[in-house]
């Protein structure tokens, strides 16, 4: 690699990344058994973080640590981080990239789930392609075993930490419409 | 080495001056600045030519034209006999693939054009060549509804002022982009966000926010074009009395079915202490009667949108049009339209200074609304008196049915009637241009309490209803009468916005990607063109070397997810 595609490359990398790399990848090794070093995450329970909003990370790793949002896994991971910890490893994952390998439905109506999207305005606050934005989450390449728990624990009020505004659209959801939904969602790159 | 090492420093300073978030959305694959000297014919933009904005001949010196915002350009050299002829003189490409609201300013044949995460880019407005380009340095935290939009800037004294999404006030040298000064407006961590473009008027700069969608305390503030410090602060929600007077009906005589006592009982309990966080942000430019000295606007929803079992009261000045004096940011009056709304129905679309008959036959000064409830509202300018209402523009049913945690349905859905979209006006025929939308919904309620500002707060949601077609109705309105003159559905919902002008026509876009030109008093549609994305912005009309001109921002819409695009498009005759 000469200077010119090297200089390229870094002109590349969004500034936090020259901020807080190093202390992001450093604190995020704990946590690469199940996301993957890299937010790229090979097990379809746990979610990808690769290119997630920095902002949504933040949140949920200070929801979980004040309780508003359990998981048995990863409540007791986030209880004892900093603010500094939290948005390192928010800055972290922002800054890697999804290496197009998630889990997808197979035998789903990706058409259906797609036309049930577009009534439920998902992209509305998640953003065409399902990019996300701010603290509203990016979905596209998500898992889609995670993508339906979510869906549903969202439904039954497993999941609360989103002052019900998930909960409104999914509630009147059938649950094999959420997973034709879910389906569409993973389908996105 | 040394080389290396300098190019690491600029790229370094170029990011920081990017931002992380904006770069996902930035355009790659190439340089998009062209610089070049800055014309020699631009002259600043003084108050007295702000004061004949409404009238101008030449330039479009504010996004909704004048202090009026009637968005009429007086010139008709393209009219309903040629507007066939139409052909595009130039295409401009932003560096921003987004979601594109916004109503460029022409000054002296150059013009200011935002963008989504706000970019400035000036330009000749004739070849379309660059001068310089502003990028916004965006602060780490920002919090926004309906998409990262900028709707424009305001022009005064040789400088330009945008306001950003992470809640700043900047102002630039019109000449070079550099910045002369910058304020923080409101604290993003708490949901304040600006999309607006500013008002220039007499030393100050007038600007609202956004929020309502994450339990802010609404304002509009006014700040020292100079020093960018604050002068005023108007709340649009008020410390006492924001339960008002427990209305039970709409401005349009209906029953909004709402339990007084139960909200009486519930104000006893909570006291009246959430007025911090009751919404009521301000979306779009204000009007300005410099013969009174006097600011009109809308406020939009209460926080949360759609429960408000924990917001009781009228939750004034929610849902209103409020007049403020321009000196002092003092009340003067307001109208509230919907009282204690649930349904996210607010008020959104640019107030606009005219003037129409009243019920006896007597012309009036007015101030005037499209409402998303479909309604063009019609105000004597001095009193706020509600002088009449429009027929409905678009289909209507169960208002107001209150929203249950199953759905119910109700018509209009949550985007109007008539969204941010600033209509325009035509004096002579007295008519109101309104770009409204169709898209049947129903409306869910969740109880909600504050989440702390740092999440979005609707206390429900509104879907559309599969299997029930949405579409878009621009209508001609009558405002002597309140009757609909004419209408020209379109295939898709309309957002974005009208332009009229002296060659009896009249222009708005659709999210397919087409411009039209309409006859303004007949409706017929006369021209169309294909932009390749969502013509989802407020067209402008200018002149420059005695040449018409009409500019229209192709960048689609978030909102409603059309395809996006990065262009502005403009026309001429050839």
């Amino acid at each position: 690699m000469n200077f010119k595609k090297l200089l390229v490359v870094l002109l590349c990398l969004p500034l936090t990344v020259l901020a807080d790399a190093e202390d992001g990848r450093e604190k995020a090794q704990i946590c690469a058994a199940c996301h993957g070093i890299d937010g790229n995450s090979i097990s379809p329970q746990y979610p990808n973080l690769s290119g997630q909003t920095a902002r949504y990370i933040y949140l949920q790793l200070k929801d979980f640590k004040r309780s508003r949002r359990n998981d048995p896994l990863m409540s007791p991971m986030a209880a004892n981080l900093s603010k500094q910890d939290m948005n390192d490893l928010a800055d972290w994952y922002a800054s890697q990239t999804y290496n197009g390998q998630n889990s997808k439905k197979i035998d789903a109506d990706l058409g259906k789930g797609k036309k049930l999207a577009d009534a439920a305005l998902c992209t509305m606050c998640h953003a065409g392609g399902f990019t996300g934005q701010n603290e509203i989450p990016r979905l596209a390449g998500q898992h889609y075993e995670y993508l339906i728990k979510q869906l549903k624990d969202f439904k039954v009020k497993h999941r609360t930490n989103d002052a019900g505004n998930m909960t409104a659209v999914v509630r009147t959801i059938p649950d094999e419409d959420l997973e034709d939904i879910a389906a569409y969602i993973s389908s996105q790159q | 080495m040394t080389s290396f090492k300098l190019g690491l420093m600029a790229g370094t300073a170029a990011l920081a001056v990017l931002g992380s978030s904006a770069l996902a959305q930035e355009v790659t694959g190439g340089n998009t600045d062209t610089t070049q000297a800055m014309s020699s014919n631009l002259r600043a933009v003084s108050q007295a030519r702000l004061d004949g904005a409404d009238t101008e001949k030449t330039d479009w010196l504010q996004v909704n034209g004048g202090y009026s915002q009637k968005r009429y350009f007086p010139s008709s050299q393209i009219n309903s006999s040629n507007v066939h002829q139409l052909k595009t003189s130039f295409i401009f490409q932003t560096a921003v693939l987004e979601s594109m609201e916004t109503a460029p300013l022409v000054v002296d044949g150059v013009m200011y054009i935002t963008t989504s995460y706000n970019h400035i880019h000036a330009i000749d407005a004739v070849s379309g060549k660059e001068f310089w380009h502003y990028k916004h340095a965006m602060g780490p935290v920002t919090v926004y509804c309906c998409g990262p939009n900028n709707r424009g800037v305001a022009a005064l004294d040789g400088k330009v002022f945008m306001a950003t999404l992470d809640a700043k006030l900047v102002a630039l040298d019109a000449k070079t982009g550099g910045k002369i000064w910058e304020t923080q407006i409101a604290d993003p961590e708490l949901g304040y966000s600006e999309t607006m473009a500013p008002v220039a008027v007499d030393g100050k700069i007038l600007i609202g926010t956004n929020g309502g969608e994450y339990g802010i305390r609404g304002f509009v503030k006014a700040y020292d074009a100079n020093s960018g410090k604050l002068a005023w602060t108007f709340h649009t929600i008020p410390e006492r009395g924001h339960e008002g007077v427990w209305a039970t009906h709409d401005s349009t005589g209906r029953d909004m079915h709402r339990n007084i006592a139960a909200e009486k009982k519930m104000l006893s309990k909570r006291g009246g202490d959430f007025y911090q966080t009751l919404g009521g942000g301000v979306w779009m430019s204000p009007a300005v009667d410099q013969d009174t000295d006097t600011v009109f606007f809308v406020v939009g929803n209460p926080s949360p949108d759609l429960y408000g079992d924990i917001r009781p009261g009228d939750n004034l000045y929610t849902n209103s049009m409020v007049a403020i004096d321009l000196n002092t940011g003092s009340y003067k009056w307001h109208h509230q339209y919907i009282a204690h709304d649930v349904w996210d129905l607010d008020a959104v679309s640019p107030v606009i200074l005219t003037e129409a008959k009243d019920k006896s036959g007597k012309m009036r000064k007015v101030a005037i609304h499209g409402g998303k409830t479909g309604h063009v509202y019609v105000h004597d300018r001095a009193t706020g008196e509600l002088v009449r209402f429009s027929d409905a523009m678009v289909p209507q049913d169960d208002m107001w049915v209150l929203p249950t945690a199953e759905g119910t349905r109700m018509l209009p859905g949550a985007n109007g009637g008539v969204e941010w979209s600033p209509m325009a006006v035509n004096e002579d025929l007295g008519l109101a241009y309104a770009a409204n939308l169709h898209q049947p919904m129903t409306y869910h309620v969740e109880a909600a309490e504050y989440p702390g500002g740092d999440k979005l707060w609707l206390g429900g949601a509104f879907k559309v209803i599969p299997g029930e077609a949405s579409w878009g109705r621009l209508s001609a309105v009558d405002i002597n009468s309140g009757k609909i003159a004419w209408e020209a559905d379109t295939d898709q919902p309309l957002m974005g916005g009208v332009l009229a002008t002296a060659g009896n026509l009249v222009f708005t876009g659709e999210g397919n990607g087409s411009f039209n030109a309409y006859d303004a008093t007949t409706g017929a549609k006369l021209w169309s063109f294909q932009a390749g994305a969502g013509v989802n912005a407020p067209a402008v009309s200018y002149m420059v070397n005695g040449k018409q001109y009409i500019a229209v921002a192709a960048g689609g819409n978030n909102q409603l997810n059309f395809k996006r695009g990065n262009n502005v498009i403009v026309f001429e005759l050839p």
